[in-house]
């Protein structure tokens, strides 16, 4: 297992020289750059020219692409605060990580200014998510044992639609509904995780997730149903709620957890629409408008990240399968 | 032979000027200052003495402490986004710039009345060429740790601002006029020969011409004043812990959540009479944050118009009417490619837009129409100004008479290109394409380019036609419309209008020492570039309709950002 865990990270290196490489040449193959968006309507070719320099836009395209990763990756020793009052620090080899200096918000280095909202994307995520499962789960593994009755098909039905739904449309009819006609949330808005506004983009976010784990989990609940072990251990007398626990929901929890560590990867991304919408200051915008803008520091470290935490959590998607089905091994024998 | 310009006196007559003749409700600068200590602060220029040319040495002036009588306290609030930067000498931007004027000062600096008035520098004398100035530096005046402002942190701060390193985007606009800044843009040299420290108090520029608005464009922040100390020590980012020398300092950033501004007691001015300013940078929906009593002040979308404007409704009484921007958008026409090469064909086009209609009827009059490039209340602005109005058989005449009567059966199309990605092109734009297909039977296409690749497009000149595109005063004087936008040599002449005759009316106005004299010649420019129909001039934009909580008192909506928090007060 670890020896597999290894040889994947491995790859990492290589793949995000590939992806980073080209992703370098082609923001650079787009009309316009950093400049041309600085100086606007006031263009002036020697002004452009002085400024090009100044910036280092002028240098070949493998110097500049070389020292943007050379200050990735080379390695440095971090300082650690171990607890945020005392100071008491221990210090950590690791990537530089210095992304560059924004060339939107001037001087500005893009790690910190994209933490903040990269950290509010993945809390709206998480928030979708979480509604997404808490509502979703249960109902599929309900809808599951009613097989054959009419609540099965209307369940899955109503599924699917809801599924079809793009957030264009939900969000905004909540925000109807929920804020304008019943005065029960407020509209829109950002104020943390745990703040009320949270609630109607929680629902936007998570209600087409629902439509999917539904679907999923009652999949998986009847392809477990059907298992000959089941049957085995009903004819040995167990009780039904003893089964479900015991048997049925576990084993039907496999493909959920290899889809929950899969999406992941989506977690700073799939609130780009809902952002917009709601006026949260994540990710999202500032993503779009780095790219308006031709910030190429800011879209460079979004690559670099976002496929990290791609490669990263399709491998942990590939553990935690290994994890939750023992008969999965990816060490010796059988799979190489 | 002028030994002194009397400045203030000069510019307020071309508001004067400009006002005078203007209909609109811009509201006419008050005679009456509203603090105390203003009065004071003018008074050197405004009655100039006849000063000798040597300067008769410092007479630091036993001045009482300014005292406003207004209510001090409080905290103004309201909605922000974070700026792309705070660095004066970077700043292009309204965002960066509405913060950057509160922290930060200069020598000169444009009242909320948009009067140049002194700042640090407490007066000034100009050679009788005009091409010397020499400044008098308040001996009172200090950064916002105590430190003294001297004439030396002046030639530091513009030598910095003009250097390759800081890579300033607007330091040519701004500087160029001083002599020896090209050599330090160059990267030649480090020392601007025109800015010399006489004394610790007394700096003299020199300037490559005798230009009349050399003073207006010294209020913009790249020639402001900053602490060597503090830009060397604090690396990149000393930005967030300025030690500038503005009403206000920087208490406390948060990238994406807010910027927080305190009063600055030992402000060599009048200090401010709020304690501070909460800028919300984490975004929402003004209007429900409005309502909500988050904020203090917000701009009425379209949407909101109809409910605010109703007088029943409470949030009525808080309605503040604002002049429009000095800011004008329009529609370009490269005037070196076919059908725009024919003047009679721009004009045509021109006489059949009726823009009163689109303002009032699809833009609920959040606008206000424009026919020239000069926005009301601007200097030499020109309100009797006869335009191109609309006239749809003068239109068609025109048509007629221009060597393209009959586009559709040449075969040529014609592409009007906008910036944008996706989505409207702007109601305005979609009625104005239908009117010239009613009344010329002109087909027109759209293009719509996403942003910086219109940029790009519109510097090499590749548009047959462009809109989307609007100007904005940097400084408030006409050269900064006219002369930067129509001379035919001016860089940013993006339709590449050419006219001989409006090239030397806008050469002679740069040195035009008399100021009657100087706007009658802008006025002239302008008369024949509108006739010349170089663009369509649309709409004279802006914030129009504002909400303002009751209990904030003197604050001014500007048709252009100039310092002006320290002259509210919260009741």
């Amino acid at each position: 297992m670890w020896v597999y865990i290894a040889r994947r990270l491995l790859w990492l290196p290589f793949l995000l020289f590939v992806i980073s490489a080209i992703t370098f040449a082609l923001f650079r193959i787009v009309p316009g750059d950093p400049v041309t968006v600085m100086l606007g309507a006031r263009y002036d070719e020697d002004v452009a020219e002085r400024l090009r320099k100044s910036l280092d836009l002028d240098k070949p395209l493998v110097v500049q692409y070389s020292n943007y990763m050379w200050g990735v990756v080379r390695p440095e020793l971090h300082t650690l605060h171990l607890r945020e009052d005392s100071g008491t620090t221990i210090k950590v080899p690791f990537f530089r990580l210095d992304f560059g200096e924004s060339f939107r918000f001037r001087g500005r280095p893009v790690g910190p200014l994209m933490r903040t909202k990269m950290w509010v994307s993945f809390q709206v995520n998480m928030a979708g998510m979480l509604v997404a499962l808490s509502i979703g789960l249960p109902l599929g593994f309900w809808v599951a044992h009613r097989q054959g009755s009419w609540t099965d098909p209307a369940a899955v039905a109503i599924a699917v639609i809801l599924a079809s739904l793009p957030i264009m449309v939900t969000a905004p009819a909540i925000i109807w509904l929920g804020c304008l006609k019943l005065d029960l949330v407020p509209c829109s808005g950002w104020g943390g995780l745990f703040d009320s506004r949270m609630i109607v983009v929680a629902i936007a976010m998570g209600g087409p997730g629902v439509a999917g784990f539904v679907r999923l989990m009652r999949a998986s609940t009847l392809d477990v149903m059907g298992q000959d072990f089941i049957r085995t251990a009903r004819s040995k007398g167990l009780g039904e709620f003893a089964i479900d626990s015991r048997h049925v929901l576990k084993n039907a929890m496999i493909p959920i957890v290899t889809i929950l560590a899969f999406s992941l990867s989506g977690m700073l991304t799939t609130s780009f629409v809902a952002e917009r919408i709601f006026g949260i200051p994540g990710i999202g915008s500032f993503a779009i408008d780095s790219l308006f803008n031709r910030d190429y520091p800011v879209m460079m470290a979004m690559t670099i990240i976002l496929s990290t935490v791609f490669v990263l959590s399709i491998l942990a998607a590939d553990v935690a399968y290994a994890y939750v089905d023992p008969r999965i091994r990816y060490d010796g024998g059988g799979r190489g | 032979m002028r030994k002194l310009i009397p400045v203030v006196v000069a510019l307020f007559a071309i508001a004067a000027v400009a006002c005078g003749d203007d209909k609109t409700e811009t509201p006419v600068p008050t005679a009456v200052p509203n603090e105390v200590a203003v009065a004071a602060e003018v008074s050197p220029t405004e009655a100039p003495q006849p000063s000798t040319s040597a300067p008769s040495g410092q007479q630091p002036q036993a001045r009482a402490v300014p005292v406003s009588e207004k209510p001090q306290g409080g905290v103004f609030r309201r909605i922000w986004s974070d700026p792309p930067t705070l660095d004066p000498a970077l700043v292009t931007d309204t965002t960066s710039a509405g913060v950057v004027v509160e922290i930060f000062s200069g020598l000169v600096a444009l009242s909320p009345d948009l009067e140049l008035i002194p700042d640090i520098a407490e007066r000034w004398e100009v050679s009788p060429d005009g091409m010397t100035y020499t400044f008098f530096l308040r001996p009172e005046a200090q950064f916002h740790d105590g430190k003294p402002i001297t004439a030396q942190d002046f030639k530091w701060s513009i030598e910095r601002a003009a250097s390759p390193d800081t890579g300033s985007p607007v330091a040519d606009t701004y500087l160029n006029d001083i002599v020896g800044v090209q050599n330090v843009l160059d990267g030649r040299t480090t020392d601007i020969s025109g800015i010399k420290v006489i004394d610790d108090h007394t700096l003299r520029i020199d300037i490559d011409a005798p230009k009349a608005y050399f003073l207006a464009k010294l209020t913009y922040p790249t020639a402001y004043v900053l602490d060597q100390e503090n830009v060397e020590s604090g690396g990149r980012l000393w930005t967030d812990t300025p030690n500038g020398s503005g009403p206000f300092r920087l208490k406390e950033y948060r990238v994406g959540e807010r910027i927080v501004l305190e009063r600055n007691e030992n402000f060599y001015r009048t200090p401010p009479n709020v304690d501070s300013i909460l800028m919300n940078l984490a975004g929402g929906q003004s209007m429900a944050m409005y309502e909500n009593d988050e904020i203090d002040i917000t701009g009425v979308g379209l949407f909101d118009l109809e409910r605010v404007l109703d007088p029943n409704e409470k949030l009525n009484k808080e309605l503040v009417v604002a002049p429009p921007d000095f800011s004008v958008s329009y529609i370009g026409f490269n005037t070196a490619m076919k059908p725009f090469d024919d003047p009679k064909f721009r004009q045509a086009l021109n006489h059949a837009v009726d823009k009163e209609l689109i303002a009032t009827e699809v833009l609920s009059d959040l606008v206000v129409p424009a026919y020239g490039p000069l926005p009301p209340g601007f200097p030499g602005f020109n309100s009797s100004l006869p335009g191109l109005r609309y006239d749809p058989d003068l239109a068609k005449q025109l048509l007629n008479e221009s060597e393209y009567p009959n586009l559709s059966d040449q075969d040529r199309r014609i592409v009007i290109t906008v910036p944008g990605t996706g989505g409207t092109i702007g109601l305005d734009l979609e009625v104005i394409i239908e009117m010239w297909r009613q009344v010329l039977d002109v087909e027109v296409e759209i293009q719509q380019v996403e942003w910086a690749t219109y940029l790009d497009d519109l510097n090499q000149s590749k548009f047959q036609a462009f809109a989307g595109l609007g100007w904005e005063a940097d400084y408030p004087d006409p050269q900064d419309f006219l002369d930067i936008l129509f001379h035919s040599k001016s860089s940013i002449n993006h339709g590449a209008y050419a006219n001989a005759e409006v090239d030397r009316v806008l050469e002679l106005a740069r040195v035009e020492p008399d100021i009657s004299r100087r706007v009658e010649l802008y006025r002239e420019a302008e008369e024949l570039i509108v006739a010349d129909a170089a663009w369509v001039p649309l709409w004279y934009t802006g914030e129009r309709y504002v909400l303002i909580k009751d209990h904030v008192q003197d604050y001014r909506v500007t048709p252009m950002i100039v310092p002006k928090l320290k002259q509210m007060y919260i009741r």
